[in-house]
């Protein structure tokens, strides 16, 4: 992505993840967050891509997040489960908060440009758009 | 009375295809638009959507399984149509999958009903439905049967006031299905694949109250999209609202640019005639259509050419080169091999409109041949009386050029039985005089106009074509056995 845009991105997801674990976040309310912000890309996108393809772009996500933090390996594996959100938060909510959010952080950032590499930048901005908090790379930002 | 229903047509913004339809998309109605896999179905729904689909008038795409969405988002932001801006404004995908591989129908419908209800399009698409009739098989039972899904999927996408689109790989001819009698247009792709050629073609087999093109129209898929080449009509000289083509025939004569040769065609080639130029490789047919293009710049007259053969930047025809650098001669040169002759047609009109051209070339009908894609060639001779139809009811003067094999055992001018489409018809030939290799040339028709009868031998110059005197001392000429007829004569 554009350096510009590129960042746009990494602040909104930050504030949203930041929004949602609220002012003095722990490791559970980050795992919380998580889940939450990725209920509303699911909510965005399942309709679209269909919950199939969502879910092989998610596991495709995290499995590329657990290469940097590799003790998200039982999320990769979902614990035995189809849904592999619950394992995730298990993962996310044993770790320290700081790493659990840069994790979180990370696997939502991956898994935004894994999404922009197959459908393009500009209708994954216009897709997620309604997940992000705050500042949000638009149209004419990105334009300009 | 004045209260009729007055059907509004939609363009669809794929470029040809509204004069197939006879005028557009009528507004509400149920199409389907099936074809084999790699048709382009996809891409002719998805250009339709992107034209048409606004805040007022939104669409619904509803994916069922086949292509998956990802993919199909992926590929079709290749076009030049594919506008993310107007995604999720006036444009929403809805994906059925998961609805469709239950099985239940009642489901499916309930879905795009609540969908439907929620967005309230003015287009909606479901792709493909071929796929949900492939799920019919698992179906509950007790629930909506397939065919009764279909139909009532039809009536629902009418009575919805939307214009509506089912895609589906699914062949007419094989396989009809009731829900073809329910749709009120119905599109076919197909592609065909000829060795090394490929043919992409549509066929309109039905839409409700439109006089449509008959026939299969072929297309282009470009990164612009899909652009339909609909057949040349030939227009009827007894339809009032046609001109015929006669009428535009003025009494006027054109000017060869070959001196003598407007003396022996009876003062020029009368306008708007189509004349055959017919000879062996090497006699000067290119030479010759160069002179009248020339003649034609010359006199502040454009011209267009059709070059399937000689490049311009060659050394006989650099004078081609010269005037479409001028701007005074358009150039439509090409050496592909898959083309139809309604897409030559298409851009020469074109081409002829854009340059107010009232010359036109084509350099040769045997190239011609070689470049139409083999699926074609069945139809050259159809085709070609088309074309020349479509010329004439432009006014256009047309010279063609056709290859001709030397044969002195019989005396023919094209290999097409192209001779008879054409007004006038010029031969030349090789012929064997004191050991030498002779061009000759002879008018042989020039119709409702007198003309000479006479073989005049001719040269090719820096200048261009020198015609010479007749070859008057000679007989059986084009036998290949001349003999000296005053030679015959003294001995006697």
């Amino acid at each position: 992505m554009p350096t510009g845009e590129g960042n746009l991105l990494r602040e909104a997801i930050r504030t949203t993840l930041g929004q949602r674990a609220g002012r003095l976040p722990d490791a559970n309310a980050t795992a919380e967050a998580t889940a939450a912000a990725w209920r509303l890309v699911a909510v965005q996108l399942a309709p679209v891509i269909g919950a199939r393809g969502l879910d092989v772009l998610f596991s495709r996500a995290l499995h590329r997040t657990s290469t940097l933090f590799p003790w998200l390996a039982f999320a990769v594996d979902r614990g035995g489960s189809a849904n592999p959100l619950p394992s995730l938060m298990v993962c996310l909510a044993g770790q320290h908060t700081a790493t659990a959010a840069e994790a979180s952080y990370t696997l939502l950032l991956t898994f935004t440009e894994l999404l922009a590499t197959l459908i393009g930048e500009s209708l994954t901005t216009r897709l997620l758009a309604p997940v992000w908090a705050g500042p949000v790379p638009s149209e004419q930002e990105s334009a300009s | 009375m004045s209260d009729k229903v007055t059907i509004r047509r939609l363009p669809t913004g794929v470029p040809g295809l509204d004069a197939v339809l006879g005028g557009g998309l009528p507004e509400f109605s149920f199409n389907l638009i099936v074809g084999p896999p790699g048709s382009g179905k996809t891409t002719l729904a998805h250009q339709i959507m992107f034209t048409l689909a606004t805040k007022e008038r939104p669409a619904l795409f509803f994916t069922v399984l086949g292509e998956p969405p990802l993919k199909m988002l992926r590929y079709q932001q290749q076009f030049s149509f594919f506008d993310p801006a107007k995604i999720t404004e006036s444009i929403r995908f809805v994906n059925l999958s998961d609805n469709v591989s239950s099985g239940n129908f009642d489901e499916v419908l309930a879905h795009i009903t609540k969908e439907v209800e929620a967005f309230a399009p003015g287009l909606v698409f479901v792709d493909s439905f071929r796929s949900v009739m492939l799920e019919a098989g698992h179906q509950p039972t007790g629930t909506l049967g397939l065919q009764q899904f279909i139909q009532q999927l039809g009536i629902h996408l009418s009575g919805w006031q939307a214009t509506s689109f089912m895609v589906g790989e699914y062949s007419a001819d094989t396989d009809p299905h009731p829900v073809f009698t329910v749709a009120d247009g119905l599109l076919l792709l197909d592609q065909s694949v000829h060795r090394n050629s490929m043919v992409r073609q549509m066929q309109v087999l039905k839409m409700r109250g439109q006089a449509t093109r008959p026939g299969m129209q072929t297309f282009r898929i470009s990164s612009a999209g899909i652009e339909v080449f609909p057949t040349a009509l030939v227009r009827d000289d007894n339809s009032a609202t046609i001109e015929p083509a006669g009428s535009r025939r003025t009494k006027t004569r054109v000017a060869m640019g070959v001196p003598g040769l407007d003396e022996m065609l009876g003062g020029g080639l009368p306008s708007g005639y189509s004349m055959l130029v017919a000879g062996p490789s090497g006699s000067g047919k290119t030479i010759l259509a160069t002179a009248f293009l020339a003649e034609g710049v010359r006199r502040g007259e454009a011209g267009v050419i059709v070059a399937f053969e000689q490049t311009p930047s060659q050394s006989r025809t650099r004078t081609i080169d010269d005037m479409v650098r001028a701007g005074q001669i358009g150039l439509i040169n090409t050496r592909s091999l898959d083309l139809s002759i309604d897409e030559i047609v298409h851009h020469l009109v074109g081409l002829i409109h854009k340059m107010k051209a009232t010359r036109v070339v084509i350099d040769s009908l045997s190239g011609f041949e070689l470049a139409v894609a083999p699926t074609f060639r069945e139809d050259f001779r159809e085709s070609l009386f088309r074309m020349v139809a479509v010329l004439s009811g432009l006014g256009v003067t047309v010279l063609m050029t056709s290859e001709l094999e030397d044969r002195y055992t019989d005396l023919r001018f094209s290999p097409y039985g192209s001779a008879f489409l054409t007004d006038a018809i010029i031969v030349e030939r090789y012929i064997e005089i004191d050991s030498c290799f002779k061009r000759v040339l002879a008018v042989v028709k020039v119709r409702g106009s007198a003309h000479s009868n006479e073989l005049r031998q001719f040269e090719i110059t820096d200048e261009g074509i020198i015609i010479g005197d007749p070859v008057e001392d000679y007989e059986g000429l084009l036998s290949g056995r001349a003999t000296q007829a005053l030679a015959a004569e003294t001995v006697d």
